[in-house]
């Protein structure tokens, strides 16, 4: 099997991994060495589904020894098989990387023999990547749960993000749908690395001769719609991660359905996109706006309204805090307007301490009017304006559908034939 | 009132401004020369400012102390966006600035003179992230990569030390053929360089072998059930794809049957379809 075969086998086995980010490492090309980190990532190209591409993402083998109903991969199933040599995979990032197709690594594996021998492969490949060909790209590294603790620290100093997916927000489903896993095998490499990632900070000498240790940090993924999970879940699971295990990302992916298998939803089952791209707003109002996890969910809203984004479903619960006025409001109020994102609240946070902010300035800023109208108080605004009503504003928000264009001649087409005396 | 017309670089634009001062000029409007071919103004009368770096030296020195450094970084990144009229903003902008009424002009980002120039620095600064990654190297015979891009804005200069840090011991170029110069890396230190017949300089170029494996990887990574064209062309504008082999349209009809390879993905779909129709 050439090399050819074996990529479009890998990387289409590669491709349900979300994963795709470069960032959080400012490596330095080593001396006489290829490559170097960019802290804020850089995608070189996005595929037809609008994902981006930024590293080659490969498994190492797709032979794998475990049966998850949900993966494409699984033993029981009768699908064309590979495994890469180390140095196939070492010349393709090599190659791709010279030509700037791509920003590094990501390497995963199916379980091949051992999670130890799998893990030995996969710390192999980033060890002689960075010792021998003097690599300084982006490498990410997939843990194998149940690989040897002495493996993980090794993969640490070669690699600059790890992740161990999780899959399943709840542990029974997890063991019900994965039989060889449950969370606790996936919680424990996750805080071996964070613990070790801490003492390797510890100490506070900055010295650019540091050894660097997972320098961009931990990531995981959760499949989202294959188990009856609320969104509560998934987000307070999330929270979890960032907080407890200082992850850097937490990925979401809606359920493409693969195998036809009693315990999955039916195979024509169409992935929930809008469900997760609520969560991803979700997650992005967790990581960059200062919401809480349970301001965004609670017991009595535990899913997402797919209609409306979930900073606007937020507003709508708390009119109390609307409108807000945006000469006054403090930053984090401002975080909150619906319209207003991170760059125009500190546009209007520097600019408000110059000059008033006109409705006019805020249009050049960026900020969305069309949402941010209801919510924000200005010397602009009507009297009649100067106070939230929810019930109001809400259908104003929620997209409506586009009045449909009539074919002129489908309509002619399809008329009965006029009545004729008969 | 005059049309100035200067020699289309940063450091010309700056001599401009200072002779706008110097003379007190009545300026109508502010011409880069590669518009010299273009319809001029009739009522316009035209005036050459010489480039002295002496001028613009001294200039850019004011600014630094009137506003900032990055309000001086910001200007020269709005300068690249080559926009129509952009020197007349940047000349309002400074204008007030010199003025001197509100000593914290050059530290507001709102001002109406600011914030136009603010958003279009955003865009020209997106588009130099953007390209960091959209560049496509392919290995010539001799061993130098070499790369055509054409941007919107006047980039390539600021992109030169992302790759020189990058590609340290590599020997590469990358031509910007909408502007037809490029810059030349051999090794030890980068070189403006201009190729006359770039159209026959790329015929003599082997085809590069890795690129069918990158299109491979590219058709291969993607989610037919997930397929969305709106977000990509979002994320990747079509004028970005002529110098992109994986988005080239042979490519993209190969994608829909690829050779004589199974895809793991196909196989398992198509098997539990066949034993769902067997039950």
């Amino acid at each position: 099997m050439d090399v050819r075969e074996k990529l479009n086998i890998l990387a289409d086995a590669a491709k349900y991994d979300v994963s795709c980010s470069s960032s959080g490492s400012n490596r330095n090309t080593p001396k006489g060495g290829l490559g170097n980190g960019c802290k804020s990532g850089i995608c070189h190209t996005w595929a037809a589904d609008g994902r981006c591409i930024s590293l080659l993402k490969v498994l190492m083998s797709n032979a794998c020894k475990y049966d998850c109903a949900y993966c494409v991969n699984r033993r029981s199933n009768d699908i064309p098989r590979a495994t890469f040599t180390p140095n196939e995979i070492i010349n393709l990032t090599l190659e791709f990387y010279r030509r700037n197709y791509i920003e590094g690594l990501f390497l995963s594996s199916a379980v091949i023999v051992s999670p130890d021998h799998t893990m030995e492969l996969l710390v192999k490949v980033a060890k002689e990547l960075r010792t021998v060909h003097k690599f300084g790209g982006y490498i990410h590294l997939k843990s194998i749960p149940g690989a040897s603790e002495e493996l993980l620290h090794e993969a640490g100093l070669y690699a600059d993000r790890s992740s161990v997916n999780i899959e399943i927000p709840t542990d029974k489903a997890l063991q019900y749908l994965a039989p060889e896993k449950n969370h606790a095998s996936v919680f424990r490499p996750m805080n071996y690395l964070a613990e070790r990632k801490i003492e390797y900070n510890a100490g506070g000498s900055f010295s650019r001769y540091r050894p660097k240790f997972l320098p961009a940090g931990q990531s995981t993924q959760m499949i989202v719609g294959v188990a009856g999970e609320t969104d509560l879940q998934i987000l307070t699971l999330s929270n979890g991660f960032y907080r407890q295990q200082q992850m850097k990302r937490v990925y979401f992916s809606g359920y493409v359905p693969i195998n036809a298998d009693k315990r999955l939803p039916v195979i024509t089952t169409k992935p929930p996109l809008v469900r997760e791209h609520r969560l991803y707003q979700a997650d992005w109002l967790m990581r960059f706006y200062k919401f809480n996890y349970n301001e965004i969910v609670d017991a009595a809203h535990p899913n997402l309204d797919l209609e409306l984004d979930p900073k606007i479903s937020w507003a709508l619960r708390h009119p109390e805090f609307f409108p807000v006025d945006i000469q006054t409001a403090d930053y984090e109020m401002l975080l909150r307007v619906p319209g207003i994102g991170v760059k125009s609240a500190n546009l209007i946070a520097s600019g408000r301490r110059f000059c008033k902010i006109r409705l006019e300035q805020l249009k050049k800023m960026g900020v969305v009017m069309k949402r941010a109208q209801y919510f924000i108080y200005h010397p602009d605004t009507p009297a009649s304006l100067r106070r939230l009503y929810p019930e109001m504003v809400r259908p104003l928000l929620v997209a409506q559908t586009k009045p449909q264009q009539l074919n002129f001649l489908d309509a002619l087409d399809s008329k009965p034939a006029l009545l004729t005396a008969s | 009132m005059l049309s100035i017309q200067y020699d289309s670089t940063f450091d010309g634009f700056l001599s401009v401004v200072f002779e706008v001062y110097r003379q007190r000029l009545d300026v109508g409007a502010i011409v880069p020369n590669r518009r010299a071919g273009e319809a001029t103004d009739l009522f316009l009368q035209p005036f050459w400012v010489e480039t002295s770096e002496e001028s613009a030296r001294r200039l850019k020195r004011a600014i630094a102390n009137a506003a900032s450094s990055d309000v001086l970084a910001m200007l020269d990144i709005v300068f690249r966006s080559e926009e129509d009229g952009v020197e007349m903003k940047i000349l309002t902008f400074l204008r007030k600035l010199f003025a001197g009424i509100d000593p914290n002009y050059g530290r507001n980002p709102a001002s109406p003179e600011m914030l136009p120039l603010y958003r279009i620095a955003q865009s020209v600064r997106l588009e130099i992230a953007d390209m960091r990654g959209m560049v496509r190297f392919s290995k010539t015979s001799n061993g130098t990569y070499f790369a055509e891009i054409e941007p919107k804005y006047d980039i390539l200069e600021i992109l030169t030390p992302h790759f020189r840090n990058r590609f340290a011991n590599e020997r590469w170029a990358i031509y910007d053929s909408r502007r037809n110069f490029g810059v030349y890396y051999d090794g030890h230190s980068a070189a403006e360089v201009t190729i006359p017949n770039l159209e026959s300089v790329k015929a003599g170029m082997p085809p590069d072998t890795i690129t069918q494996l990158w299109k491979d990887y590219y058709n291969a990574i993607s989610i037919k059930e997930r397929e969305n064209p709106r977000l990509l062309r979002r994320c990747l504008p079509v004028r970005y794809w002529k110098h992109m082999p994986e988005r080239d349209e042979r490519n993209q009809l190969a994608a829909a049957c690829p050779p004589q390879i199974m895809r793991p993905s196909d196989v398992a779909k198509a098997n539990s379809f066949a034993r769902i129709a067997a039950r």
